[in-house]
């Protein structure tokens, strides 16, 4: 445990000087910002930008409501640009220490693989869970002030299933950080992929059972009936297996000295 | 004790180390000498973990290396190449590396930090030290923590004069509080002076293990280990 907390401190030591405590959640921010008001003034955008011709805007059409507002911040924005920014952010974790030896001389010393592993993923996903939080905060307090409120249990049960989504995406980058050692081939293949995940989530009942990316669209869900289904259940169980699975895989390989 | 039994090793169709077989006793002083690629850091880096052997077993005071944490606890390891995140000060680095022993003697460490005459440059970022600096950051870290055996690879390499005689004073010290050292290196001289015991390690076995003093009877090391290398060869 001293150990998993040593390099906890570690870890989040340097995330501060390579800025990326103060960056990335203002990042996040500006994101969760973009939705509410880019949906408030799109009219005006248009209007003003005059590429208005050919388009119908029907006058009669109803402002959208907070729960939309709020669904797309995370479905259209963190779901997107998001998910690249925080693959960018997270994508040398592993590869980093692995190419620069710290790897090695770190396992060398009384840590366990789990420790190792643990540290450098739960802080990461903390980080980004601070960084959703803010994004999703400021978001909420904008589709209230230009939209509707949006009830604050269904925003934080939509919220609670985004990070399930969240440890997916982290967990997922980290696997990619371990097995490979060109930060640009992680990047690339954990934005393909998680893409890939996110553009099929909701296209067949059986695929979302395994997809992770479901859990997003629980959240959406969550904010835009208020209802929560049994399967919602299912895609978190499914998903955190995911996560062991992939642990497990890390684990195995750095065991096995393939770094 | 450090007991290794029939280590071997090979990468890929190259065979490093052909059943390497070694005892150090407490209080044992051994030096590892070897030519370019006589398996020299395989050796280490098998019995640190850092590379996993194909064959053998490897023992630290009666703790397998395949007990993991134990074992890992049982030695500190200073390799050739001292890796370091460039933009974290030493002291806090030495401080992390403390705490994944749970050694908290901060005393100790001021103690060390003083004998290698690190007080104006510890707080500042590793990325600006030199090479012996780096070493000398080890051995600080290392004779702080003081743990049953010191592996190292090449420790004195980089070290000023200064250094040389404070890396001597605090081995001595350090087998007089009961520690073991077990380190590889090319300079012959140094083992002579250093070393209780030799071993010198050619094409991935060890040819002779011999005390510092019973060798010197037959010349200097040097003699006797241009004499092994034509030998075997």
């Amino acid at each position: 445990m001293s150990a998993f907390i040593a390099l906890s401190k570690k870890e989040v030591q340097q995330m501060a000087r390579e800025f990326k405590i103060f960056w990335l959640p203002i990042v996040f921010i500006l994101l969760g910002l973009t939705q509410p008001i880019m949906m408030y003034y799109l009219p005006v955008i248009l209007q003003s930008a005059g590429g208005i011709e050919g388009i119908i805007i029907d006058p009669t059409m109803a402002k959208p409501v907070g729960q939309e507002v709020l669904a797309s911040t995370l479905n259209s924005q963190f779901d997107q640009l998001g998910i690249i920014i925080l693959v960018v952010a997270t994508m040398s974790i592993i590869q980093g220490e692995k190419a620069n030896g710290m790897m090695g001389f770190i396992l060398t010393r009384p840590v366990s693989i789990s420790s190792y592993l643990n540290s450098k993923i739960i802080i990461h996903y903390i980080l980004a869970v601070i960084c959703i939080a803010l994004g999703y905060a400021v978001s909420y307090g904008y589709s209230a002030y230009l939209f509707t409120t949006v009830p604050m249990t269904q925003a934080l049960w939509a919220f609670a299933f985004y990070c399930v989504w969240l440890l997916f995406i982290i967990t997922f980058v980290a696997m990619m950080s371990t097995f490979f050692y060109s930060p640009a081939f992680i990047a690339l293949i954990s934005i393909v992929v998680l893409l890939i995940c996110r553009f099929i989530a909701g296209l067949h009942p059986l695929i979302d059972i395994v997809n992770p990316a479901s859990n997003s669209l629980s959240a959406a869900n969550i904010l835009m009936t208020g209802n929560m289904e049994v399967g919602y259940g299912i895609h978190i169980i499914v998903t955190l297996l995911l996560v062991l699975i992939m642990f497990t895989t890390m684990h195995g390989f750095i065991a096995k000295k393939k770094f | 004790m450090l007991l290794i039994e029939d280590l071997q090793k090979s990468y890929g169709q190259h065979e490093v180390l052909k059943g390497v077989a070694l005892k150090v006793e407490k209080g044992e002083i051994l030096g590892f000498v070897g030519g370019n690629g006589a398996g020299k850091t395989t050796t280490l880096n098998c019995i640190t973990g850092l590379v996993e052997q194909d064959c053998g077993k490897v023992m630290i005071n009666n703790v397998l290396k395949s007990q993991s944490l134990d074992y890992k606890r049982q030695f500190y390891f200073i390799p050739d190449t001292i890796h370091v995140f460039p933009n974290i000060a030493a002291y806090d680095w030495i401080h992390f590396v403390l705490s994944l022993y749970e050694k908290t003697d901060d005393a100790k460490l001021q103690s060390f930090i003083h004998v290698f005459g690190m007080e104006k440059s510890i707080n500042k970022p590793m990325g600006t030290y030199s090479y012996g600096m780096l070493h000398k950051m080890a051995l600080i870290t290392a004779f702080t923590i003081s743990p049953p055996i010191l592996i190292m690879d090449e420790p004195l390499n980089g070290l000023d004069p200064l250094a040389v005689v404070a890396f001597k004073n605090c081995l001595k010290e350090y087998i007089e509080n009961g520690g073991t050292v077990l380190f590889s290196t090319h300079l012959l001289d140094v083992a002579e002076k250093i070393c209780r015991s030799i071993c010198f390690l050619k094409d991935g076995k060890i040819v002779l293990h011999e005390s510092v003093e019973s060798l010197l009877v037959d010349g200097s090391l040097e003699t006797i280990f241009m004499e092994k290398q034509a030998n075997e060869g």
